[in-house]
């Protein structure tokens, strides 16, 4: 535990003597992360005594250059993680990634670790979150070639990272091409003329070795209850999945849309059916002075795309990525409702309008007012079990269900019809109300039962003391019958720019049905920014819930203590 | 631009493999048969974790009696904790009626898993399936059984066998109930392996036309690997899991009265077998 708490203080040390540090052409950087709490145990919040108070997940970035070439790593330490990693087998330490890396204006080729994203993500997406404890590297390779003007192409071959389990033995790997055309860049008298337009084309295929068979429930529940098999030479080994993809614009209006299928990829999330997989995504977005709108549209139906059939963990081994497209919020009383995105079925609408009432006028006042709408609605796709599926009381084994493509499924995942209104009184005074009627499933999207609908009204001031000092005043509450109940929160923020943040808050959680649940969660933090470094101490209670980051999310266990958190780069 | 056409070439040569077309029928309805017999409760206080060592032999094989020597010691020092399976595998299980070895012992679940374990040289042992690649000599067996942790039992099965003489039917049931958490899939394997059966064995340099084998492997109810309990291999601490598979005896020179069924649950992503018991056939 010692080696815990010493760790950022070297680390820090060490790159204070070789920071920033250039040979000629040569340049060597990276940053440092260190993310530390120790756990104090609380049952009434349902903080567990956990085997090792102190705690840290930390990480190390190095980064040489020199002209067309790079290589770096990245060292994590992971060995005794925050208990949110560990509960998600994020735990062990090592080099966790590495390239090599050449390009020049023709070619680009990596090897080694690499992130890519194809179009959307609708086929590939490998990304970073370190919040939410998503790596999904691909060790392997990539070719990167833009023959002309305008014209990219992507060819990836890898094994994605899973955690720190090893990659030796792993029977399972990706490959994917991916072609765009941007016909701005090759024809430049069209993006003059103000347009926009790009078609592009992925496909991304996954091999997994198929050397056991899946084994199903037939008939459950029956007098006639049996086993069914599919065998080895059912379960297909290269899964393909392919997109086309375009956008258009002209001045103010944009287009986006993609279209994606996944061919048959019987596997654990999506009940073992053998039903072709498709996703639609569309944008359009139009803006003018002191006007914007936005409408988006999603569908997904069997589109959880993973390395590996069996694995069914949140987040793990995800080869694509299906975008939420609703609005995200960072109001603390609703981030444990936040929408996770639903890749097997969910479809969809997004609507977004701004308009700012004109500055000077009665209703704008000397600055303006800004009003953002907002609307957005999920369902689960409409599916209508196949014949042999009701007849063998499972999908598992068949081609699963017949969806009729832009119906909306009988369940309501998520919707939220929210207003904002940003009004700034004088050049110090600034002040943001916004109200949110969130109706969230809990049994679809966390697994509890029922529904919440709550209204939100949050309420954010902002007061400039002096051109260095601000204090903000940030007040929430959360109307529900449902679930949990009702919530307060509160917080103050003092900020002394550039140096110097102090906050206090607490959320209290008052409507709660069980009386010994009524429970407060207080939070005292305070951080320090020094050039790229930041030290931030905090002390308080975190309530059990989940966290999203654009529509992915994972469990945050309930917690008390006082946390670390250091950064810096050189 | 010819660079970008190789470069397209090869991959999407690349990729054209990248698909597999599965034609329907998938899924083929399996032979596991219901559970017909009742289990008596649980006393979970009588269940203590025992030690699956599955040894691979031949007949041919000049040292194996050594071997099988170890094994009856072992088995002595650990009584009915230590279930004991002999795999003939490999080339020196090999019939060869010109030398006097005509008997077939080998099985095509023996054969899967001395390959699995990349068995080369014999007689080598696995305990409990820990992925050890050509498994331990007999002087290793010892101190691998004693480095399982039996310290607290992991699952309890409980067995059941029923015999019809008249027709050669045996149906092998099994409860599974798994004491500690495991996240793994575990799937539950019905093997028969048979005592007593008197065949040729090469000793050394000695001939021994009236060797008694036993412990040998038959063959499994269910597949190399078993079956995935629960239809997908996961199950909940505390509760009840049932398997029930067949294998008719009629027609082979197999002894049903020297016949036991060992019923193995196994942790295949950990390398670990989580228990196994052992019942006669009669």
């Amino acid at each position: 535990m010692r080696k815990l708490i010493l760790l950022p203080a070297l680390c820090l040390l060490a790159f204070s003597a070789f920071a920033q540090h250039q040979f000629g052409n040569s340049r060597i950087s990276g940053d440092f992360g260190f993310n530390g709490m120790y756990y104090i145990p609380d049952s009434l919040i349902g903080a567990e005594k956990v085997d090792s108070k102190v705690r840290g997940n930390a990480f190390i970035n190095l980064l040489y250059s020199n002209g067309g070439f790079s290589a770096g790593l990245r060292y994590e330490y992971y060995q005794f993680p925050l208990i949110d990693f560990e509960k998600i087998n994020y735990k062990g330490q090592g080099i966790s990634y590495f390239f090599v890396d050449y390009k020049n204006s023709f070619i680009q080729v990596t090897a080694g670790n690499f992130y890519e994203q194809f179009g959307n993500g609708l086929t590939l997406r490998a990304y970073e979150d370190r919040q939410l404890g998503i790596d999904n590297s691909l060790l392997g390779g990539r070719i990167k070639v833009t023959p002309y003007k305008g014209v990219y192409i992507k060819g990836v071959w890898g094994i994605e990272r899973l955690n720190f389990e090893s990659y030796i033995g792993r029977k399972d790997f990706v490959r994917g091409l991916d072609a765009e055309l941007s016909f701005g860049e090759m024809f430049p008298k069209l993006q003059e003329a103000g347009f926009v337009a790009n078609v592009g084309g992925s496909f991304v295929s996954k091999f997994e070795k198929a050397d056991e068979e899946i084994n199903v429930s037939v008939y459950p529940g029956t007098d006639s209850a049996t086993t069914g098999v599919i065998p080895v030479n059912k379960i297909p080994q290269n899964v393909a999945s392919w997109a086309a993809r375009m956008s258009f614009g002209y001045k103010g209006f944009r287009f986006d849309g993609e279209y994606a299928q996944k061919m048959q990829d019987p596997n654990i999330t999506n009940d073992f059916i053998y039903k072709k997989g498709d996703a639609l995504f569309l944008s359009a977005t139009y803006s003018m002075k002191g006007f914007g709108i936005a409408a988006s549209f999603i569908r997904a139906d069997n589109m959880d795309f993973r390395s590996q059939r069996m694995e069914k963990v949140n987040s793990q081994l995800y080869i694509n990525n299906i975008p939420a497209i609703n609005r995200q919020y960072s109001y603390q009383l609703i981030s444990d409702y936040s929408y996770a995105s639903q890749p097997n079925s969910q479809i969809g609408v997004q609507l977004q309008v701004n308009y700012q009432i004109p500055k000077n006028s009665k209703l704008g006042g000397k600055y303006g007012t800004d009003l953002t709408f907002n609307f957005s609605r999920f369902h689960n796709t409409d599916q209508k079990p196949v014949a042999l599926a009701s007849e063998y009381g499972t999908p598992s084994g068949t081609e699963g269900y017949t969806s009729s493509f832009f119906k909306f499924g009988p369940e309501l995942l998520y919707q939220d019809i929210g207003l904002e209104i940003s009004h700034r009184f004088t050049k110090k005074w600034k002040w943001i109300l916004a109200y949110n009627y969130i109706t969230y499933n809990l049994e679809k999207l966390q697994g509890h039962e029922g529904m919440m609908r709550g209204h939100l009204v949050a309420s954010d001031l902002q007061w400039k003391v002096t051109p260095k000092h601000s204090l903000r005043l940030e007040l929430q509450h959360l109307y529900t019958k449902d679930d949990d109940g009702s919530s307060i929160y509160g917080m103050l923020e003092y900020a002394i720019t550039p140096h110097w943040f102090i906050s206090i808050g607490d959320e209290y959680n008052y409507g709660n049905p069980d009386p010994v649940r009524r429970l407060h969660y207080f939070n005292v933090a305070g951080a320090f920014v020094w050039n790229t470094t930041r030290i931030a101490l905090n002390f308080g209670k975190t309530k059990e819930g989940i966290l999203c980051i654009g529509g992915v999310c994972r469990a945050v266990p309930a917690s008390y203590g006082m946390g670390l958190s250091v950064t810096t780069s050189f | 631009m010819r660079n970008t056409f190789v470069f397209m070439t090869i991959l999407a040569s690349m990729l054209f493999f990248g698909c597999d077309r599965i034609e329907s029928p998938y899924l083929t309805l399996s032979e596991t048969e219901e559970v017909t017999v009742d289990f008596p409760d649980l006393d979970i206080n009588s269940v203590y974790r025992k030690v699956l060592i599955e040894e691979f032999t031949g007949h041919r094989c000049l040292n194996c009696p050594t071997g099988h020597q170890k094994l009856e010691e072992l088995h002595g020092l650990f009584g009915d904790t230590l279930v004991i399976v002999g795999i003939h595998a490999g080339a020196l299980a090999v019939p060869n009626e010109g030398e006097g070895y005509p008997y077939d012992f080998r099985t095509e679940v023996g054969n899967e898993l001395a390959q699995e374990f990349n068995i080369d040289g014999i007689p080598a042992a696995i305990i409990n399936r820990y992925p050890q690649a050509g498994g331990w000599g007999p002087a290793r067996w010892l101190t691998k059984i004693n480095a399982v942790d039996r310290s607290k039992p992991l699952a309890a099965i409980q067995l059941i066998n029923e015999y019809n003489a008249q027709t050669g039917m045996l149906k092998a049931n099994a409860q599974v109930t798994l004491l500690e958490p495991c996240s793994n899939q575990l799937r539950l394997a019905f093997y028969l392996i048979e005592d007593g059966i008197v065949k040729p064995q090469l000793n050394g340099t000695e001939y021994i036309e009236n060797y008694v084998h036993n412990h040998v492997l038959r063959a499994s109810l269910n597949g190399t690997y078993g079956t995935l309990l629960n239809t997908n291999g996961y199950l909940e601490t505390g509760k009840g899991y049932t398997l029930a598979h067949k294998i008719n005896l009629s027609g082979l020179d197999w002894n049903p009265a020297n016949c036991t069924v060992v019923a193995i649950l196994y942790d295949r992503t950990a390398g670990d077998v989580l228990q196994v018991e052992s019942q006669k056939v009669m």
